[in-house]
């Protein structure tokens, strides 16, 4: 039986059993993937996962059942423990109702490819080996310590009492390596560089070899001093650090339970005019883009932030109901077995002009972070953590490595303090496209 | 279910053969301000084979209990090992483990199995209104109860069969205060391996109390200075030093990739204070269960004893590279992965001050509360977050000012510890070490120094 057949008998059987409304969630993953550890291979798995998970809504109280078991009897039996949990609950005032069927969009082009679904373990392997090569390759003192190569081919369907019926599929590789850089018994901190993609297009090289770089270019690490001001993050860091406390901010959820910053600032400016930010759930190979998201809702393209004003919130279902306004296609699961949230799908920061080269060189006097080991607080935006493969810029000029420096402030007065947004875009895990970012008035702490 | 797995073995044309079954049922009772989410209830359960044709290994798993597909795993996997043989360099070779036969269950008074779902729901709701109730800053909250129920079988070619029933339950707490255009959010947690009577112990609205507590009072609290500051670290906050910053290094897969700790068995790393350990066995422990996923009864490995590096975590492969006994220190998250050398409760052994008494010799420092995720290179340089800093001038607690991240080289830090409180408090952690596990953190609180990476001077 099919994934979207499972759910629709899913539904049908929730409504015979009494529910008033249901919908069901049904996702099968195939992963191939190598992982490195010690320098050396360590394991390659294969591995599906699948299952279903049930909402199912009686007299306002809500069920949610999972099982991985797809089988006929197993589905029955999840159905009747959603509605068995539903009863036991309390009734949520604030339900309204599941998502209605809706148009939806052409799905964007570039989500699925076949090459990297009919990847094997050995090839998987190869790339693997491709990226540890290149870091014996670029240098010897670089060695890898752990990393992973990860093929993944996604089914997903959805399907709810009010009409709605979707399924597709997608693709996405991915793969990370942590190097250090070894000489004169010496240590490097650990570098970590990655690529994450849709498709086929994926270069283990370049990730060896610019780990491989990071490495050892923080090798022979030098005190650095304490002060107030600039500091270049590069993509990762930057979207750590200034985005996941915008992320947090713009959902509706956290706005409505009054626990985001910007419940009341749309209209007003919350970042620098040069920041435009959008999210957009139907970017052509984008690592987040869908035609639908984990509701059935279509996905769409909604500008957050233009010219440095806050323009938007990010709606499921649930939240777009409360407010009688539609949902923005953001629903959000972890997998089958848990309930939908709201997250961004794709967030794009739109490009400025400079190079990464030409950013570093109107540094008077900063750092540059290539990593960001700490904590970031969504809520305060505060952030505070190890400036890793961190390097002191001077007269527009890389200096040397830092060692024990941390970086501290709070992402909402960083928006306002960004210097250059520098033009090179990378996606990263988080599904943020984002170039190296230039902020002032941070907090450096040297030992 | 064993049955099937003792024929799979038998069928096994690989030099060693493990197959592990696992089911897991999660129970999830979440309130947000005041309003109960969905019920959350389901079962995740399948099975995986590990094959090691001549030194290397080959990994397969599925959801599916049908004994064709067992079988079929159990084929995919030989012939991974077989495959990827001429890729790797390692031979591996495992250290002798006496195959067991035994049966273990989380020790429980209240098995959660029987439990009146609708009492849980009303104590969720209680904690809940006490922390929303707590004063008029509290702006929004989060509170949850799980129970996860986690179902082991291990079936090895050598002869062991092992079943484990390992019991969970835990819950947390996210306070959200909002004034004047301040947003602060706290977070505290409860839980144990154990039945529900850890919420008797360690109560959920006590939890809440403490959260909403921290957070009415930092709400228009600034952030903690910068800097190289004496700090006592409480209780709840060492196992995260203990975990992140040494316990990793003490894993014998980094140990052999050259972390801090290689070479250095009977070296001094630590104070004389420090006796540092990882123990399988700790009742009520989060990482605590009898035999690990590779079927090695698990025990108290002495990491660091009195300021001395004694010894590290071991898988049967790494036990066999280092010519010692493995110490049960292989585990998976669930039967989609092979196990990896994991800490199972880390903690520091208590000393007998009081928090009064470490405080009293600082004069300018912090108090440092509340933990947040962290994080540790090989080389010992690690971090972790707090979130409460409390000012010591003169040996007295002042006010209480945000935490921040704090840093350092682990081994400096430890070396610095020249008190021990008698608080020694046992902890829930996740550890996300490849894959994620359960990981019980512990210690007392204690005093050293810290880099502290708050607002520059």
């Amino acid at each position: 039986m099919s994934l979207l057949s499972s759910a629709e008998a899913a539904v049908r059987r929730s409504l015979k059993l009494g529910a008033d409304e249901s919908e069901a969630y049904a996702r099968k993953t195939r992963t191939v993937e190598v992982v490195l550890e010690r320098a050396e291979i360590q394991s390659e798995r294969v591995k599906i996962q699948q299952g279903v998970g049930i909402r199912l809504i009686k007299d306002k109280k809500l069920g949610f059942a999972f099982a991985s078991d797809l089988s006929v009897k197993s589905v029955q039996a999840t159905c009747e423990n959603a509605l068995n949990l539903a009863k036991s609950s309390v009734a949520n005032p604030d339900w309204v109702a599941l998502p209605k069927a809706a148009r939806l969009p052409k799905l964007p082009q570039g989500l699925f490819d076949p090459k990297v679904a009919a990847l094997s373990g050995s090839e998987v392997l190869g790339l693997a080996l491709r990226a540890y090569n290149a870091v014996k390759d670029c240098d010897k003192r670089a060695v890898i310590d752990d990393g992973k190569f990860s093929a993944m081919t996604s089914d997903v369907a959805v399907s709810n009492s009010q009409g709605v019926e979707a399924a597709e599929k997608y693709t996405l590789l991915y793969g990370f390596v942590v190097c250090v850089a070894k000489a004169h018994g010496q240590t490097s901190s650990m570098a970590f560089e990655y690529d994450v993609t849709r498709n086929i297009k994926f270069s283990p090289e370049k990730i060896g070899r610019s780990a491989a770089e990071k490495a050892v270019a923080s090798l022979k690490p030098s005190k650095g001093e304490s002060f107030v001001g600039k500091v270049i993050l590069d993509s990762d860091p930057a979207s750590e650090i200034l985005f996941s406390p915008v992320i947090s901010s713009v959902n509706a959820d956290n706005v409505q339970r009054r626990r985001s910053l910007w419940m009341d600032k749309i209209g007003q400016l919350v970042a620098v005019p040069q920041l435009n930010l959008t999210d957009d759930g139907l970017l052509p190979k984008g690592v987040g883009s869908s035609s639908f998201d984990a509701e059935g809702v279509p996905r769409q393209r909604t500008p957050l932030i233009t010219k440095g004003k806050l323009k938007a919130f990010l709606h499921n279902s649930f939240t777009a109901n409360k407010e009688k306004r539609k949902s923005t296609g953001n629903a959000e699961r972890e997998s089958y077995n848990a309930l939908p949230t709201v997250l961004i799908s794709n967030l794009i920061v739109e490009p400025g002009k400079k190079k990464l080269d030409d950013v570093i060189s109107e540094v008077d006097k900063g750092i540059i972070v290539r990593r960001f080991s700490g904590n970031v607080r969504p809520d305060s935006g505060e952030f505070s953590g190890i400036a890793k493969q961190a390097s002191y810029i001077e007269k527009g000029e890389i200096t040397h490595a830092l060692r024990e420096t941390m970086i501290s402030g709070n992402a909402y007065t960083a928006l306002k303090s960004i210097v250059i947004i520098g033009s090179e875009i990378r996606p990263t895990f988080d599904r943020v496209y984002t170039p190296p970012i230039l902020i002032d008035n941070v907090n450096v702490v040297s030992k | 279910m064993l049955d099937l797995m003792l024929n799979a073995v038998a069928k096994s044309t690989a030099d060693h053969v493990e197959i592990r079954h696992h089911k897991r049922e999660t129970f999830t009772i979440s309130v947000k301000d005041g309003k109960v989410d969905a019920l959350n209830n389901g079962t995740v359960e399948g099975v995986c084979v590990r094959a090691l044709v001549k030194g290397s290994w080959g990994f397969s798993s599925t959801t599916s209990l049908l004994e064709k597909d067992l079988v079929k795993s159990l084929r995919d996997a030989t012939s991974l090992a077989k495959t990827s043989k001429k890729q790797k360099k390692r031979v591996v070779k495992l250290a002798d483990v006496k195959p067991a036969s035994d049966k273990y269950v989380t020790p429980m008074k209240q098995d959660p199995q029987k439990a009146d779902r609708e009492e849980l729901i009303g104590l969720v709701l209680d904690t809940d209104k006490i922390v929303r109730g707590f004063s008029k800053a509290i702006a929004s909250d989060s509170v949850a109860l799980t129970v996860v129920d986690d179902d082991l079988s291990f079936v090895g070619s050598e002869g062991a069969r092992i079943t484990q029933r390992l019991v969970r339950c835990f819950g947390s707490v996210w306070a959200v205060a909002r004034q004047k255009g301040n947003v602060v959010s706290t977070y505290e947690s409860i839980g144990a391996q154990s039945g529900l009577e850890v919420l008797k112990a360690t109560p959920l609205d006590t939890c809440g109390k403490k959260a909403a507590e921290r957070a009415n009072a930092l709400v228009s609290a600034p952030m903690a200075p910068g800097g190289v500051f004496p700090v006592v670290l409480e209780n709840r906050i060492v196992g995260l030093l203990a975990h992140e910053a040494v316990g990793h290094c003490a894993e014998a897969d980094l140990v052999h990739g050259g972390s801090f700790l290689a070479n250095k068995i009977g070296r001094k790393v630590a104070s004389p204070l420090v006796t540092l350990v990882d123990n399988g066995r700790f009742a009520g422990g989060f990482g605590t269960m009898k035999y690990d996923d590779e079927g090695v009864p698990t025990e108290r490995t002495v990491l660091i004893d009195k300021g001395v590096v004694k010894g590290f975590m071991h898988s049967r492969e790494t036990a066999h590279d280092f010519e010692v006994k493995p110490t049960g220190n292989a585990r998976a998250w669930n039967f989609e992965f092979d196990p990896i050398i994991r800490m199972r409760n880390t903690y520091i052994e208590a000393g007998d001050y009081s928090v009064e008494e470490l405080a009293e010799s600082i004069k300018d420092g912090y108090f440092l509360k509340g933990g947040l995720s962290g994080q540790a290179d090989f080389t010992g340089e690690f971090m972790f977050g707090t979130q409460e800093a409390v000012h010591i001038k003169n040996g007295e607690l002042q006010e209480s000012l945000r935490g921040v991240t704090i840093s350092g080289n682990a081994f400096e830090v430890l070396k610095q510890v020249d008190a021990l409180g008698k608080d020694f408090v046992m902890r829930t952690g996740m550890c996300g070490k490849e894959q994620v596990n359960y990981a019980g953190i512990g210690g007392p609180s204690l005093r050293t120094k810290v880099l502290m990476g708050g607002i520059a001077k």
